[in-house]
């Protein structure tokens, strides 16, 4: 039995627990999650804030960040009782292949090393002191950056870790935090909590990681009253709930599902390139199985280059079937199995309808690449190791037809040269798209990018000003005033 | 064989009451023959699959057609301009419908009026009925349109009537009728889609009213409320429709069937939720994984496939979307079998199409 979440100054007998169940082949793995009272929710919220008024607010951001640093190096470090912990339970809980999570969870840390936070911090402000102290303004003045005294994290979603990314700017911007497990998931941010603890008691004391079941909306309501800023991720129906109880007065911060696609242009298609290329788009395809917002689900591939589109989904297929023998997809339920079931069947039978279109897949259904000549555009696909090569004879081409996704578009993977790069980022841009990188790169997202276009830690501050006049008058009140 | 003989044949096949694996074997294998022959898509399909006539051997191998297919391909043995009956579905996805077409309804019928009598009729021939959907005059590409028809004119007396019109629900009517039965003591029964029977309960709810309908009434629903109606669990439904019309939910029967099909499944009522289904002689039906196509141990979650012989024209082993587990006396339907549990944050069709729709 592992027990779950992060509640400084309540007692574990205190708390009710409730016990989710994961299995994995013969293995199960039992967690046990807190279900707080009301007047827990209460005391807790109360700790949580004054804890942050009176240390976290005291301490600078280099501080804190050295405290992080710490925590991460001890996740980095293979022999570390919490890393060992993590490699063992995490696929037994995601159902990832372990291998997979264990690369995906040294580079995914990596990008909260002390040098990667530093770039977080200076992606949002030009003068990190900000955040410890009144610095002079352009405008005249001086201002200071204040970070909400208590910030509520909803999470969601089952790529290993993903609570990271918000509980640690969070703490960068100095917030008293709660964040609320998610049931897919529900170890990892409370682990990290707890290393925090072994570094800096007191700091790990403006940290809670509490649990309630999805949709409950008793305990939603009692913690969604109290936060200043909430934070939450998923789909738009359960951000839309959630959005309805945060009170008027506090900020709400939503990040909903995305789709995100790739493109390959006709220089990236030579022969000696296009394998490498393929392998790359498989790698975002095949890693955590597409349940990232940042996972493709299209490809966008030009013609007349020497490798045609339709011979590129060839290659496609091929590197997923080869990932899929180096890291096997998880065992999927019976309702994903149906999704995937489902697209590969209407994906097969518009084949006999039509000639362009092809569905290239293993007889067990652990991966499909769908091919189209059609002017398709994008579409979602099964999840889970299936998607669609469309092919354009421009990659602009495709652009037009993203533009009512505006809302939903995330991340572009594109194999390009310099001048279409620019070219098609401005297009992209201007449809909504907020992220552009190297194929192998989407679901690996650099320190410090903006998540869906967004600050990380810019939102989450209100700037307080002393204008130059306060600064002027003040001098008239000062005792060496003549 | 003739369309018109295997017509006959199958007509025969329903009268003669039962059938062992063998005789469904026969049948099974002589649709299958018919569909190879006379439908070029579903030959297509099938030799895509490696299922030809010499190797189909027993009715598992008949290769079932997902059912998103009735919506790209026509799969019809008769070409679609001779079949005078075309039944479509509601169709909510990018607005393409599936359809089913049938060259005579002879057999669609014979499956519906012989089933139904045993599964919801009872020891009654005939029943006053109300029926909470609209005429096939009103919908005539329905399969359920056309199926409360035939249970109206076959088994529902003359004074049976709709409580859905152009005007929508007639509430006062329903009423007035419920009132009516609750006054004369004579059985009552009410059919309809499951969210028509919603509206109803809560246009009801609404005016303070409930019934306590006489002895022997029954009520049948069918169809899911398919975002027509709120969604409501099956329990609370149950439990709210034996409530408001005063039927024990042993009367309650839900009937499970689809516009790819030609003979639907019946429960026997729904005192425990979920409840057992069941087809007639000539429809059997697997439980299978989508993915590998294999079926899954008994007890086990998977989706199903029917393998209906009365759907001789368009294909008559269908795989659907619906998730179920095989039991003892049939199978309990567990809700569809796609897009449940996403569990990340990258999107998926549903919301994909939702946003399509909206811009």
């Amino acid at each position: 039995m592992e027990r779950a979440g992060h509640l400084p100054g309540l007692s574990a007998d205190a708390v009710d627990w409730r016990t989710l169940t994961f299995r994995r082949g013969a293995e199960t793995l039992d967690v046990a999650v807190p279900v707080l009272t009301e007047p827990q929710v209460a005391e807790l919220a109360t700790r949580v804030r004054t804890n942050a008024r009176t240390y976290l607010r005291r301490r600078t951001v280099a501080e804190i960040a050295a405290t992080i640093d710490r925590a991460v190096a001890r996740l980095l470090d293979r022999d570390d009782p919490w890393r060992r912990k993590a490699e063992r339970l995490l696929p037994l809980v995601t159902g990832y292949d372990a291998e997979m999570v264990r690369l995906g969870l040294t580079g995914y840390l990596k990008t909260f090393r002390g040098p990667e936070l530093r770039k977080f911090i200076a992606e949002d402000f030009a003068n990190p002191a900000v955040l410890d102290d009144f610095q002079p303004m352009p405008k005249g003045g001086f201002a200071r950056a204040f970070g909400p005294e208590l910030l509520l994290h909803v999470w969601a979603g089952n790529v290993p870790g993903l609570p990271l990314w918000s509980l640690i700017s969070g703490l960068l911007v100095k917030a008293g935090t709660v964040g609320k497990l998610p049931s897919a998931e529900p170890l990892f941010a409370g682990w990290f909590a707890q290393i925090l603890g072994e570094i800096d008691p007191e700091l790990a004391d403006c940290i809670a990681i509490v649990w309630w079941k999805g949709g409950d909306e008793a305990a939603e309501r009692a913690w969604l009253g109290r936060a200043d800023t909430v934070v939450a991720y998923g789909g738009n129906d359960a951000l839309e709930a959630i959005r309805a109880r945060v009170p008027i007065t506090a900020r709400f911060l939503p990040y909903g599902h995305k789709i995100s696609f790739g493109m390959v242009a006709r220089s990236a298609l030579d022969a000696g390139k296009a394998g490498a290329v393929a392998r790359q788009a498989a790698y975002d395809v095949a890693r955590y199985d597409q349940q990232g917002c940042y996972s493709p689900q299209t490809f966008f591939v030009e013609r007349a280059g020497r490798v045609s589109p339709r011979e590129f989904a060839g290659y496609l297929a091929h590197e997923l079937d080869a990932l899929g023998s180096k890291f096997p997809r998880r065992p999927l339920s019976m309702s994903e199995a149906g999704s995937v079931a489902s697209w590969r069947n209407a994906e097969e039978t518009k084949g006999f309808a039509d000639p362009s279109r092809a569905l290239l897949g293993d007889p067990a259904g652990s991966w499909a690449v769908a091919y189209t000549d059609a002017a398709d555009g994008l579409s979602p696909c099964g999840l889970n190791r299936t998607v669609t090569v469309v092919a354009v004879d421009r990659l602009a081409d495709a652009v037009p037809g993203l533009a009512p996704y505006r809302a939903f578009l995330q991340t572009v993977g594109i194999a390009a040269a310099p001048e279409e790069l620019f070219a098609l980022a401005g297009a992209l841009g201007a449809v909504g798209v907020t992220r552009l990188c190297a194929l192998g790169r989407m679901t690996a997202p650099e320190a410090g990018w903006h998540h869906d276009g967004r600050f990380n830690l810019l939102d989450l501050v209100t700037m307080t000003e002393i204008e130059g006049s306060a600064e002027r008058a003040a001098d008239t009140f000062a005792p060496y005033t003549d | 064989m003739t369309e018109a003989r295997l017509v006959e044949e199958l007509l025969a096949f329903i009268a003669a009451g039962e059938a062992d694996e063998e005789a469904f074997n026969r049948m099974a294998l002589a649709v299958f023959a018919h569909q190879f022959e006379t439908n070029a898509p579903y030959r297509r399909f099938a030799t895509q699959r490696a299922r030809t006539l010499r190797t189909v051997k027993s009715w598992r191998d008949v290769p079932a057609v997902p059912i998103s297919a009735f919506k790209d391909l026509t799969l019809s043995g008769r070409p679609p301009e001779e079949c005078p009956h075309v039944f479509m579905t509601s169709g909510t996805t990018k607005g393409v419908r599936g359809k089913s077409h049938h060259p005579t309804l002879a057999v669609y019928d014979r499956s519906m009026t012989v089933n139904f009598r045993r599964r919801f009729m009872g020891e009654h021939d005939r029943l006053r009925m109300g029926i909470l959907f609209p005429t096939e005059q009103a919908m005539p590409n329905s399969s359920l349109a056309h199926y409360l028809a035939l249970a109206k004119s076959e088994f529902g007396t003359a004074e049976s009537r709709y409580f859905v019109s152009d005007a929508g629900l007639d509430v006062d009517g329903a009423i007035a009728e419920l009132s009516r039965a609750e006054a004369t003591g004579e059985p009552y029964a009410l059919l309809g889609a499951s969210f028509s029977v919603v509206h109803l309960m809560d246009a009801l709810a609404e005016r303070g009213r409930s019934f306590a309908l006489p002895a022997g009434s029954r009520i049948l629903d069918t169809g899911g409320f398919k975002g027509q109606s709120r969604e409501m669990a099956a329990e609370e439904f149950y439990s709210r429709l034996s409530a408001t019309f005063g039927v024990p939910r042993r009367l309650c029967i839900n009937m499970y069937g689809m516009t790819e099909l030609s003979t639907q499944f019946y429960d026997d009522g729904n005192e425990a939720c979920p409840s057992v289904k069941s087809g007639p002689h000539w429809i059997r039906s697997r439980v299978i994984n989508p993915l590998t196509g294999q079926e899954v141990p008994r007890g086990s979650v998977g989706v199903l496939v029917h393998h209906d012989l009365a759907h001789f024209n368009c294909a008559s082993a269908i795989l659907t979307e619906d998730a179920g587990v095989e039991v003892d006396g049939g199978f309990q339907l567990l809700g569809r079998a796609d897009g449940a549990d996403a569990k990340g944050c990258s999107m998926a069709v549903e919301d994909f199409l939702k946003a399509a729709r909206a811009s």
